[in-house]
């Protein structure tokens, strides 16, 4: 086996197929923003550190600024443009009900976090809910309404 | 932000990886990547070629041996949480990889790539020696095994070699009479240690390790001998007094020297009531 | 979680329709599916991305650069240096008067770096990696030069000198004095001197970082800028005359930024060197900034030192007067400075009625980022200092924390209050906010609190910290520190038109980063014209092709329900006016006799006779035959002007801002006394912001400013250490708060309408600091039982409070009273 500076990967995202040669240190959210046209996911810092590049990888909540788009081959992934169908879900309803967005930029980060976290616990706590926040960093709600959201949404009473 | 050019290969065995490992200069192995990728976007650390375990389950693997715990290199932090043999056997273990970063960082991050880094403010090197676990090292030449102080070497160097990998991580399964604390102070909640200290007693032995304040986990000796019988507030401040004079902290944004010194202390005098309070239980 | 109650004090100016409703926001719909617009979001054939070489040195001279190397990588398209730059542009207009206004400010450094991370040249590549790689293939040689990192040795004889132009490091210095301060202190019973006060330097960390894709037309010269610059009127006139071109050429388009908080203002320098790259290249460019570049290069709030500072108090606890000598360190360059050096002066008494002030204000340059505003910008350290004057007195002299504030406080009977400066406080009733927030956070019970939490072995401390927010400035304050300046007042613009089919279409000359304008704008445009929210269009973002912009335009300084709404009511009315005037036409009756009710023009006494808006849309636009006189064309633009004067220069006095909003918070925190780890266990604010348009983002913006306010107080500082290195350079290190960091809140909202504005609202968005004052103030209070160190630094991390509890005479030994 020779390691090579560039590959294809072939991933499933938001249910759609792709497959792209990516140079081997491409990082995943460069993939999906740049490569694959899905600008919801973002970028807002360079240390792993804020959340804001969140998806699901094979069902779970990871950070695409920190896995290599070679290390997501043959993986599926859910971004941000993903969640809502024909409809948005209870919880992107229940963030704009509870004002739990202001420039929206931590957003689809937030959003996937909570997802993540409403498909393994449908009715969170408090604490549960700032638990599985935490590795998302926003700077303009101060994240008592968006903890109030996830928490109104797990209830059904978004 | 951005990576150098690196090459990279993804090996099906541990085999395979292991000769990758040898045969490539300047390579090295990618597990969950957060430290990793994050330091080569920061260009601090530029390895020529990494060779990623992400297809290495045989690396994932959690099981009771005897008295043993065996926990597979590529574990991750959400792996420690969720087991229910960790939970029976060592549950400090669960407890601290809990408090590691955040959801998204657990998901990845492998108690492996944890303790390889070696990075002086991560949980689990002071952890594992205050445990006494042992790490389980393959090369192309076999298996060596290494006791926790062993492995842990310097800033960011571990004993595992050029062409070696770490594969396994055992913990000694706690029985009565064994009791595991750790305490310290971090930069916000679950945020990165300043300071803290390990503390495990079995069966009236004590072992108490120190992060943050040298290259590697400083055992505090004098600390764990000065117990005899019972412990408690007072004769845990007893013991954990003086250890910071011993110790050469690093001074920086975050603490001073001298603070870290005294936060040390404190630590461990936390830590060791903590374990006192489980051993009883 | 949070319960919040309001209390409205007098009946608000406006009819209550959507405006005093929660509406839901408009702007939340692509947001949460992640179909915003931010810069980096928008691609073009062909683009190249760009890098910046930065220096890792703080002072030195630049003595050669070499781009071959970079040229040579496949895939570059090319580069940008200082040299280039002082060819093709003119140094950027300072706002200083001598000394400072002699300084070169360029794109790029020419000739010397200043600070670390300072863009040294430029390189363009086919991919974001590429343009990484070549810029580490540029050589530069440097010639390192010694270093000043603090303010308070710039102005030493033997201080290393930044600007040679400038001959020295000092870019401003005035004497600011009202009243009879002399007189004051003569008469003082107790004076209160305090040697050192430090307001720490950080910022707001958008998440979003700056970045622009810069396209050039070739045919018509002209740039459009798709970026987050925040103020794209202050922008156009800093870039224009450096680029040589006219303002007209420079087209600004934002559409959705990721936070703004002051910190993406000051980023026309890399704009300029997008646009000369696109220009030259022929392709555009795009720069996309990174969290550590940010951090070491952008828009770091002004550090300030308070020094020798004495306050002249009377035996009844009356504080009669202060003076002090401000030392503000703007960094390695005025990108926005020295303004600082008069906004403070806004809020120069606090919330205070003392009528004798003396401030001697000094700014100077350090090897260090540049400044530029940064929420609450100049003002919250002044009123984060009359903070720790009130909280300090009390406690030294054995006046209770709340009633000193009570006593002093500027009274409600006394508003609007002209403040020793002439600047005017419009309304507000304080000493029922700190009632309320005290009611709010169970003042009653600290002291029971306190007990319980000694029992646990922890030190409880309560702190209130009440603060302003001015808001709408006057640009004439420019000229009070640099007199020969042609800018004062201000403005905002906003069209509204019915288009064709009826449509409803609003565009606004501001760029919102989190707001909520589309929102607030269209509760205000459906209220007037009697139509429902939801049928009211408010173009998202800004863009100079709208013609919906002036010179003051921009989303900063707490305005937007001022100035913004004040043009959206004004061009709306306008248009109200004309729809009823078409109406009238159509239905041959007086224009007084129709209403607009219901989304419809009609009779008021005959509702039968009614157009609704496609008609009176599709008049002028495509039917509009047969009318003896023209009819109105459904199309509005008003510019907003605020009622001001020119200050007068010489006695610095006269009203800077329009609107001052205030908070007042308190918090409840535990001190380890072992640790000096401490964590913040209750928490209340009460906010007034005038009239609010929408409660539930009225009171999202207390909330982040509670935040911003911890952070800085617990965990964020942009630190260097003795080598001008930055020590916090990206968010590893510079810890902000997470989710398990915020303690609970309450909020409360009280609703005192600003006499002087069209809706009665008041600017509200970044809250002065409250927060800040009142951890600093809750520590004191945990610390009194501990050696009673007195609180000094506005940025209180663990260290810091281990310090004070391990050396409580040190920080004691700033303090002394003199007694009569």
């Amino acid at each position: 086996m020779t390691p090579t500076t560039s590959l294809f990967v072939k991933v499933s995202v938001n249910g759609e197929e792709y497959e792209r040669e990516v140079p081997a240190r491409r990082l995943l959210v460069h993939f999906i923003r740049d490569d694959l046209d899905l600008t919801g996911t973002h970028i807002g810092c360079d240390t792993g550190s804020c959340g804001a590049c969140t998806v699901h990888l094979d069902g779970v909540p990871v950070k695409s600024c920190s896995v290599l788009a070679a290390q997501a081959d043959g993986a599926e992934i859910t971004t941000i443009e993903g969640l809502a169908g024909e409809e948005q879900t209870p919880l992107q309803r229940s963030f704009s009900e509870h004002h739990a967005l202001q420039c929206g930029y931590c957003t689809p980060g937030m959003l996937m976090s909570a997802t993540a976290l409403l498909e393994q616990n449908p009715t969170p706590t408090e604490d549960e809910v700032k638990i599985a926040l935490q590795g998302n960093i926003c700077r303009c709600t101060g994240y008592w309404n968006i903890v109030e959201a996830v928490v109104a949404a797990g209830k059904g009473s978004a | 932000m951005l990576l150098r050019e690196v090459s990279y290969a993804r090996p099906g065995t541990v085999e395979e990886a292991i000769e990758l490992l040898a045969q490539n200069d300047g390579a090295r192995a990618l597990a969950g990547g957060q430290t990793l990728l994050n330091v080569m976007k920061q260009r601090a650390a530029s390895p020529d070629v990494l060779v990623d375990l992400g297809r290495l389950d045989e690396l994932r693997t959690i099981s009771v041996s005897g008295t043993s715990l065996e926990i597979g290199a590529m574990t991750t932090l959400t792996s420690l949480i969720r087991s229910s043999e960790v939970e029976v056997t060592r549950p400090i273990l669960a407890e601290v990889a809990a408090t590691v970063a955040d959801v998204q960082v657990r998901n990845r991050g492998t108690l492996g790539g944890n303790i390889c880094v070696n990075d002086p403010t991560n949980h689990f090197p002071p952890l594992l020696v205050a445990l006494d676990a042992s790490m389980t090292i393959a090369g192309v030449g076999g298996e060596r095994v290494v006791s926790a102080e062993e492995f842990f070497v310097g800033v960011f160097e571990t004993t595992v070699q050029e062409g070696e990998l770490l594969t396994k991580i055992t913990v000694p399964a706690a029985g009565k009479g064994t009791g595991d604390g750790m305490s310290g102070v971090t930069l916000g909640a679950h945020g990165t240690y300043i300071a803290n200290a390990a503390a495990s007693v079995v069966d009236g032995t004590w072992r108490i390790a120190l992060g943050c304040v040298g290259a590697v986990p400083v055992r505090a000796t004098s600390a764990e001998k000065a117990f005899s019988g019972d412990v408690d507030d007072a004769s845990a401040r007893a013991a954990a007094k003086g250890v910071g004079a011993t110790v050469d902290p690093p001074s920086d944004v975050h603490a001073s020297a001298e603070y870290r010194r005294s936060l040390a202390e404190t630590s461990i005098v936390r830590a060791v009531l903590q374990a006192n309070e489980r051993a009883r239980g | 979680m949070t319960t919040t109650e309001t209390e409205t004090t007098t009946t608000p100016t406006i009819q209550k329709g959507f405006a005093g409703q929660s509406v839901p926001r408009k702007e939340d719909r692509r947001l949460v599916e992640g179909q915003g617009v931010f810069f980096d979001d928008v691609k073009r054939h062909g683009m190249g991305y760009l890098h910046f070489v930065r220096s890792p040195y703080p002072h030195a001279r630049i003595l050669s650069i070499d781009v071959a190397p970079a040229l040579e990588l496949p895939g570059v398209y090319g580069t940008l240096t200082g040299d280039e730059v002082a060819i093709l542009t003119d140094p950027f207009f300072q706002i200083a008067a001598e000394p400072g206004g002699s300084m070169k400010d360029y794109a790029l450094a020419v000739g010397k770096v200043r600070y670390v991370g300072e863009p040294v040249a430029a390189v363009v590549a086919e991919t974001r990696e590429l343009a990484r790689d070549a810029a580490e293939l540029v050589l530069v040689d440097y010639e390192p030069l010694d270093v000043v990192v603090d303010a308070r040795r710039a102005l030493d004889d033997d201080a290393p000198v930044l600007h040679e132009e400038c001959g020295g490091n000092l870019t401003y210095e005035g004497v600011w004095e009202w009243g009879d301060v002399d007189q004051a202190f003569a008469e003082a019973d107790h004076v209160v001197k305090i040697s050192e006060l430090h307001f720490d330097r950080f910022n707001s960390t958008p998440l979003e970082l700056d970045g622009a894709l810069a396209e050039y037309n070739r045919g018509t010269g002209q740039w459009t800028i798709t970026t987050n610059n925040q103020f794209p009127g202050f922008a156009v006139i800093m870039m224009a005359p450096a680029m040589r071109v006219g303002t007209d050429k420079l087209r600004f388009v934002t559409q959705d930024i990721g936070g703004g908080f002051g910190n993406k203002i000051t980023s026309h320098p890399q704009l300029v060197a997008c646009c000369l790259l696109a220009r030259k290249l022929n392709r555009p460019v795009q720069w996309t900034e990174w969290r550590t570049d940010f951090h070491q290069s952008m828009s770091h709030g002004n550090e300030r030192w308070f020094l020798d500072t004495e306050v002249a108090v009377k035996a009844d606890g009356t504080m009669t007067g202060f003076r002090t000598k401000a030392l503000d360190d703007a960094g390695a360059y005025l990108r926005y400075e020295p303004l600082g050096g008069v906004i403070w002066s806004q809020v120069a008494a606090g919330m205070y009625g003392w009528r004798n002030i003396r401030l001697e204000f000094t700014q100077v340059v350090t090897n260090k980022a540049p400044c530029s505003p940064n929420r609450g910008y100049s003002r919250m350290q002044h009123l984060w200092f009359t903070e720790r004057l009130a909280d300090i007195v009390a406690q030294e002299l054995g006046f209770d924390r709340v009633e000193v504030r009570k006593k002093n406080y500027v009274q409600p009977g006394q508003m609007p209050y002209e403040t020793p400066n002439g600047c005017v406080y419009d309304s507000g009733d304080y000493p029922a906010a700190l009632d309320l927030v005290l009611e709010l956070i169970g003042y009653d019970t600290v002291e029971e609190r306190r007990a319980e939490a000694a029992s646990r072995g922890k030190l409880l401390g309560f702190g209130i910290g009440s603060t302003l927010d001015s808001g709408t400035n006057n640009f004439g304050q420019s000229q009070l520190i640099n007199p020969d300046l042609q800018f004062s007042g201000n403005n905002e613009v906003a069209t509204v038109k019915l288009d064709i089919f009826g449509e409803i279409v609003v565009t606004l000359g501001t760029t919102p980063q989190g707001q909520s304008h589309e929102t607030t704008a269209a509760q205000v445009v459906a209220d007037i014209l009697g139509c429902d929210v939801d049928i009211v269009h408010v173009r998202a973002g800004h863009d100079s092709y709208w013609n919906s912009h002036a010179g003051f335009s921009g989303t900063y300084a707490s305005q937007f329900a001022v100035t913004g709404l004040g043009a959206v009511k004004g061009a709306t009315d306008m248009l109200a006016d004309q729809m009823k005037t078409l109406a009238s036409m159509v239905f041959q009756c007086p224009k007084e006799a129709i209403e607009l009710a219901d989304g419809f023009a009609r009779i008021a006494d005959n509702h039968e006779a009614a157009l609704p808006f496609m008609a009176l849309g599709a008049i002028p636009n495509a039917n509009n035959a047969g009318f003896p006189v023209d009819p109105p064309p459904m199309n509005a633009r008003f510019v907003y002007r605020p009622p001001f004067e020119v200050p007068d220069k010489e006695r610095k006095f006269g009203n800077l801002t329009l609107t001052y909003s205030m908070q007042i918070h308190a918090c409840v925190l535990e001190v380890d006394p072992e640790t000096g780890v401490y964590e913040l266990v209750d928490y209340a604010a009460v906010d007034d912001c005038g009239v609010r348009i929408n409660p539930k983002i009225v009171e999202g913006q207390v909330m982040g400013a509670t935040a911003h306010a911890i952070g800085a107080a617990m965990f964020e500082s942009f630190t260097y250490d003795d080598e001008g290195n930055l020590l916090t350079p990206n968010f590893y290190d510079y810890h902000v708060p997470h989710t398990l960091d915020m303690p609970p809140l309450r909020t409360s909202a009280v609703e005192s309408p600003s006499p002087f504005t069209p809706l009665g609202t008041k600017g509200m968005g970044e809250g002065g600091g409250g927060g800040i004052h009142a951890i600093s103030a809750a520590l004191q209070d945990a610390l009194r039982a501990a050696g009673g160190a007195i609180v000094t630094d506005s940025h209180n991390p663990y260290h810091r409070v281990f310090e004070m509890l391990t050396h409580p005479d040190e920080a004691r030994a700033k303090v002394e009273v003199s007694n009569r």
